[in-house]
């Protein structure tokens, strides 16, 4: 897809006022009550989980007929089973078995030529869903097997992307639910990221205190003054006010500027092209990583150019535009460069605690140093996360003392404004709904 | 038994401790170590990169023969050992979750093999 070129590009405002373009989100502090609260939390199960599109995984780990993966969430609380039928159609079951709710399929993901059968009974089924073995069948009353098959899930797909919905009737398409800045995603090359690496962790912290700490650069400078702060803010903008903010009427966007003349601040360095402006690393490792990541990943400049990103990436259009966080409504979490992208899922368990399924997309290294490069990128980011981590726990640790009842916001705190404010409205418009219904009932 | 390629005997000191395949046990290898270890391990190795990676880049990286895969896993401990020498100046990031907490899906069938 090709940009549509500016005139002459936009240059960033530094200190742009971005609640004056938001004037309904307001500008008062918060309360910490959505953060801490068990009824809170009970609301947003009820309310906001139980209705919206939830990011389970991509098309490309299931690509043959018969390939599977379950996920289990706590919140919606759904064993999900995906499965890539005899006919190429990927499919998505509640993994559980209609003779006495067992759960269907145990491993994680792999691939059943052509049925699951359960461990208690063994009833069987085939990959799209159908009763096809009943052990025993004549001592049952009267069974109609078209009437025991699996349970659907309301499943979709957004640009590679498996999305379920624990609704069988969601409000919305998943394509009317990814919004404005969906649209603007659409055309980066996810599907062509196919080297994966993936952690989980568990969290003691809220999960709109978990992606926080992920939907703001304040904290840069301070969080992570040892290890990436100096690539990310650059003279004139110490404190990493972002480019741009988007909101919309669920997801955010927040994109970020870097120091271009670092090696990890220059979005080109690692793909071999324009190494013009990049200052050799004074870290010896660093420098190595992308002196030959460089060289490997040379044939990738082609594929992977500044100019043909989707419109919706550096909406600033900014000279020295790093990457954009897409903070989509209520825990997907893209975070994209030209050349890799990180999906994460900050999914809740209870109010103070979160599971973090993070995934780094990279293209295929080919050669050993382009896997070096990748290996160091990998690790430096996943230490990176480890900082913030640090940190979050130790906010849930002071927000439940409750030694304070509100939070101050600054301007370019702006998205943990609008997380809170989007919740509150879920809840309260689907609260709102079902009174409707009850009402009329 | 040796470990790696004839023409990187001088390395073998290095393999048995820091060759591994995995990011979770590199982690827990760079965890154990103290910093004089980490140290001596990656200035041993980093003077041989250019040397190594032209010797490593001939292959396809998804069909490397057994000790060349070996000598490929040594340059991933140095990536993993980069943020404890460049960072922090010490094996574990300061102020940060444990990393066991933060476990590697190294089934994830995505994951890049090696």
């Amino acid at each position: 897809m090709e940009r549509n070129k500016k005139e002459s590009p936009a240059q960033p405002e530094w200190n742009k006022r971005w609640s004056e373009s938001y004037p309904d989100l307001g500008t008062e502090p918060l309360s910490i009550e959505p953060y801490i609260s068990d009824e809170y939390f009970e609301d947003e199960k009820e309310h906001v989980f139980s209705n919206v599109w939830i990011h389970v995984g991509r098309v490309e780990e299931i690509p043959a007929p018969g390939d599977f993966f379950v996920r289990d969430l706590d919140v919606p609380n759904v064993s999900v089973l995906i499965v890539r039928g005899k006919d190429g159609v990927l499919r998505g079951f509640h993994n559980v078995c209609a003779h006495r709710c067992n759960k269907l399929v145990n491993k994680p993901h792999g691939n059943n030529a052509g049925r699951f059968s359960c461990k208690f009974h063994g009833w069987t089924y085939s990959l799209d869903g159908r009763l096809i073995g009943l052990p025993d069948r004549e001592q049952f009353h009267g069974i109609v097997d078209s009437e025991y098959g699996l349970t659907p899930i309301s499943m979709d797909i957004w640009e590679g992307f498996i999305f379920i919905n624990a609704s069988p009737e969601p409000k919305e398409t998943l394509q009317e639910f990814m919004g404005k800045i969906g649209e603007g995603l659409v055309g980066y090359p996810f599907g062509e990221m196919e080297c994966c690496f993936a952690w989980r962790a568990e969290v003691n912290c809220n999960w709109k205190l978990a992606i926080d700490g992920f939907q703001e650069a304040y904290h840069v400078a301070f969080t992570h003054n040892l290890s990436v702060s100096d690539k990310l803010s650059s003279a004139g903008n110490r404190l990493n006010h972002p480019l741009a903010v988007v909101l919309d009427k669920y997801h955010r966007k927040l994109s970020l500027g870097a120091n271009r003349s670092t090696v990890y601040g220059n979005p080109l360095a690692a793909i071999g092209a324009d190494q013009s402006t990049v200052v050799k690393a004074k870290k010896p490792i660093e420098e190595a990583a992308f002196r030959f990541g460089s060289a490997s990943l040379k044939n990738m400049a082609e594929k992977f150019k500044l100019d043909s990103l989707p419109a919706g990436m550096n909406p600033a259009n900014a000279d020295n535009w790093l990457f954009d966080i897409n903070a989509m409504f209520p825990e997907f979490y893209l975070s994209m460069r030209p050349n890799y992208y990180h999906a994460y899922n900050f999914r809740p368990v209870s109010a103070n605690k979160t599971i973090f399924e993070a995934r780094s997309y990279f293209p295929k290294a080919t050669k050993a140093s382009g896997r070096f490069y990748q290996e160091y990128m990998k690790c430096v980011l996943r230490d990176v996360v480890l900082e913030d981590w640090g940190m979050a726990e130790q906010v849930q640790r002071g927000l439940s003392t409750r030694a304070k009842t509100h939070m101050v916001l600054q301007e370019h705190e702006i998205c943990v404004r609008h997380l809170n404010k989007v919740t509150d409205r879920y809840i309260q418009s689907n609260r709102g709904s079902l009174n409707q219904t009850k009402e009329n009932a | 038994m040796t470990m790696l390629p004839s023409q990187f005997s001088h390395l073998e000191h290095l393999a048995q401790y820091w060759s591994l395949a995995t990011e979770t046990e590199r982690n827990a290898k760079r965890m154990a170590s103290s910093m004089e270890e980490i140290h001596a391990f990656a200035d041993t190795l980093l003077p041989h990169l250019e040397t190594i990676f032209s010797y490593l880049d001939e292959f396809d990286l998804s069909a490397m023969p057994e000790d060349a895969l070996r000598l490929l896993y040594l340059t991933l401990s140095l990536a993993e050992v980069a943020p404890a020498i460049e960072s922090y100046n010490q094996p574990a990031v300061i102020d940060g979750m444990d990393s066991r907490r933060y476990q590697a899906q190294e089934e994830f069938v995505l994951q890049p093999r090696p």
